[in-house]
């Protein structure tokens, strides 16, 4: 901040570090007006209160605190959250990692137009995604047509948790990819080769080189679908039926429906905190691995 | 002959200033009287109908008044927009749902409407006038059972038959905290022997769980009409205005009745919004919203049941609204009710939606 202020003629005595600061002044403003300031107004907030009626009172106390915490809802809504976003992470882990590993390998024009295809989806917007699954989901929908046409009885697979988990991978499997090819760079050709040379088997060479190789990629895939996962509303919304109780829908239910803007606030600090025990596990991992 | 010419030419340029000059004249009158009010309201059918039916009529008997829409999808958001202006509002009226105008009158949003700046308000229906709230309503609309046509033959005579095996997988219900939800639980309730919806709702809650297990889903998107259209779903609840329309629009495939359990009112209200930019011409058009001219054309137009008494509406209209069965409709205080909202929604979670899995 100071540096702004200092007036022209000392700019000569800015040192290296001042330089750093210089340049990294206009980001940290960016990030303080942009994600600090809202967070501290959440956090305020939190500390409201509201009548029975939704109107809201402004005071400083720990009542919406207490009430939810104390409430056994709150508890099963951070578990379930937790598992669900966990699960999808994992599956979106292993339904890209060969796509992943592909695209590694593969040269040339083929690599972009593979390329392309994984970025494509992320132009389009998760809503319209959303209901794309919805299209091929639904009880007059493609799977489950083409299962009466084989003489199955479809199961249920929208409006419910197999619903959100199927479309909340597909969407999250880009991010996946592109955090796992960033992580690939590690990944020599030639050391496969030696591992096989060396008499390794194929599977074993996958788990004993490969894997140990790719393992920053895996974790930074991780750390972003879980995150992206916990906080994304759109799809379980429209998916879930309402049967699935998640924390980013209970918020915008406290937020826009109940008007409950204190329980709302408090339940969003509850995710930052679990974003920061998500981020605290990956940099722990990240150096384990390392 | 060149006087003459050079008269002419005065006369015609004299002439062609005075006409502009007047038209000059009058613009600069019309900007200088104009004032513009902001209204808060619905997004979608509810805009497109209410701007026809009421805001250009308006805006046509008083050209001194512009009025502007200021479209939101719910009354929570609009609430929410009313919070952040509290310094410096932006709209100067706002139609939403009576229970949040409740919460807003208790944050001191809103300046009182009554016979004083609003003369209408005489004429309204006594339950039009809500205890401690600063508004008063300017619709009434009431839950419907919504059924496709195609799927069922004859119009279903009970709430429960939502219950029937024949309907598995096909009812949509918006599910608590939306206010439909809460508002079958009330009406089960009351059918099942339940005597004061404050206190126990126990009854309404087990009917729910009956009909539980035939659910789709609690979350109809966009909004509970179009699964019906479309003959994704069979049956549902829903509102009477928006059903009306959109039996209109899908040519009877989505038909709406009120079962013999009955249905309840839910209440539009209109507010002044406290140290609007508008001014006078805010009360000005709150009381023309109010009146039956405004009344008749909006009613007419989508089918919400008038709250001025001397709003001569049309026979055809007022058979879709619920004017016909108020015998049916089961008195219900939202404000009181606003306070057990919490209660019954955890019933509602930790017992319907369970049932649903």
């Amino acid at each position: 901040m100071s540096a702004i202020a200092l007036p022209a003629r000392s700019a000569r005595r800015i040192g290296p570090t001042g330089v750093v600061m210089l340049l990294l002044l206009p980001i940290a403003l960016v990030n303080a007006v942009g994600f600090l300031w809202p967070v501290v107004n959440l956090l305020r907030m939190s500390f409201k209160e509201t009548q029975a009626t939704g109107a809201l009172i402004d005071t400083v106390s720990t009542a919406t605190w207490a009430t939810v915490l104390s409430d056994s809802f709150t508890l099963d809504l951070i578990a379930n959250s937790v598992g669900v976003s966990l699960f999808i992470t994992l599956l979106t882990l292993v339904a890209s990692y060969p796509i992943a590993l592909y695209l590694h390998r593969s040269t040339g024009l083929w690599r972009t137009i593979l390329l392309v295809l994984v970025i494509a989806p992320l132009l389009t917007s998760a809503v319209v995604r959303t209901y794309g699954w919805i299209a091929i989901l639904s009880s007059q929908g493609l799977i489950a047509n083409a299962l009466l046409f084989l003489g199955i009885t479809p199961p249920r697979l929208m409006f419910n948790l197999t619903g959100v988990v199927i479309g909340l991978t597909e969407i999250l499997m880009p991010y996946m990819i592109l955090a796992l090819l960033s992580g690939f760079g590690r990944l020599d050709p030639r050391f496969e080769e030696a591992a096989l040379t060396l008499g390794a088997t194929p599977w074993k060479t996958f788990w004993r080189v490969v894997v140990p190789l790719t393992a920053p990629g895996m974790a930074l895939g991780c750390l972003l679908c879980f995150v992206l996962a916990i906080s994304s509303f759109v799809t379980p919304k429209l998916l879930s039926g309402g049967r699935v109780f998640l924390l980013a829908t209970e918020i915008y239910d406290q937020a826009i429906v109940t008007l409950n803007w204190p329980v709302a606030a408090t339940l969003s600090m509850i995710v930052l905190v679990l974003f920061g025990a998500a981020l605290a596990l990956y940099t722990r991992a990240l150096r384990r691995i390392a | 002959m060149t006087h003459e010419l050079k008269f002419g030419a005065v006369k015609r340029n004299t002439v062609k200033l005075g006409a502009a000059a007047l038209a000059l004249g009058l613009l600069t009158q019309a900007a200088a009287a104009e004032s513009t009010v902001t209204l808060m309201a619905y997004s979608g059918l509810f805009q497109e109908r209410y701007t026809k039916a009421v805001v250009e009529p308006f805006m046509k008997a008083h050209p001194d008044i512009k009025v502007t829409y200021f479209p939101v999808n719910s009354s929570a958001a609009m609430l929410g927009n009313l919070r952040a202006q509290k310094a410096a509002p932006q709209a100067d009226v706002v139609i939403m749902d009576v229970s949040v105008s409740k919460a807003g009158t208790d944050e001191s949003l809103f300046t009182k409407i009554d016979e004083a700046n609003a003369p209408n308000v005489k004429d309204l229906y006594p339950t039009a006038r809500i205890p401690d709230v600063a508004g008063v309503a300017v619709t009434f609309d009431n839950l419907v059972m919504l059924y496709n046509s195609d799927a069922v033959k004859e119009a279903p005579k009970s709430w429960m038959a939502m219950a029937d095996k024949t309907y598995q997988g096909k009812v949509v219900i918006p599910g608590m905290p939306d206010i439909q939800g809460l508002s079958l639980v009330i009406i089960l309730n009351k059918a099942n022997g339940g005597t004061d919806y404050l206190k126990d709702v126990s009854k309404g809650i087990a009917a729910m769980v009956e009909i539980a297990p035939n659910i789709q889903t609690w979350e109809p998107k966009p909004e509970v009409y179009a699964p019906i259209v479309t003959g994704q779903a069979s049956v549902g609840a829903g509102w009477n205005a928006r059903a009306q329309v959109n039996n209109q629009t899908s040519g009877g495939k989505l038909k709406a009745t009120i079962p013999q359990e009955g249905t309840v009112f839910q209440i539009n209200t209109i507010n002044l919004i406290a140290n609007g930019p508008g001014g006078d011409a805010a009360k000005t058009f709150v009381n023309y919203a109010l009146g039956p001219e405004a009344q008749k054309a909006f009613t007419e137009s989508m089918f919400y049941a008038p709250t001025n008494a001397k709003a001569p509406i049309s026979q055809d209209a007022l058979d879709r609204t619920a004017v016909k069965f108020m015998d049916k409709v089961i008195p219900v205080d939202w404000i009181a009710l606003a306070k057990v909202r919490d209660a019954i929604g955890e019933q509602w979670r930790r017992r319907v939606v369970p049932a649903s899995r």
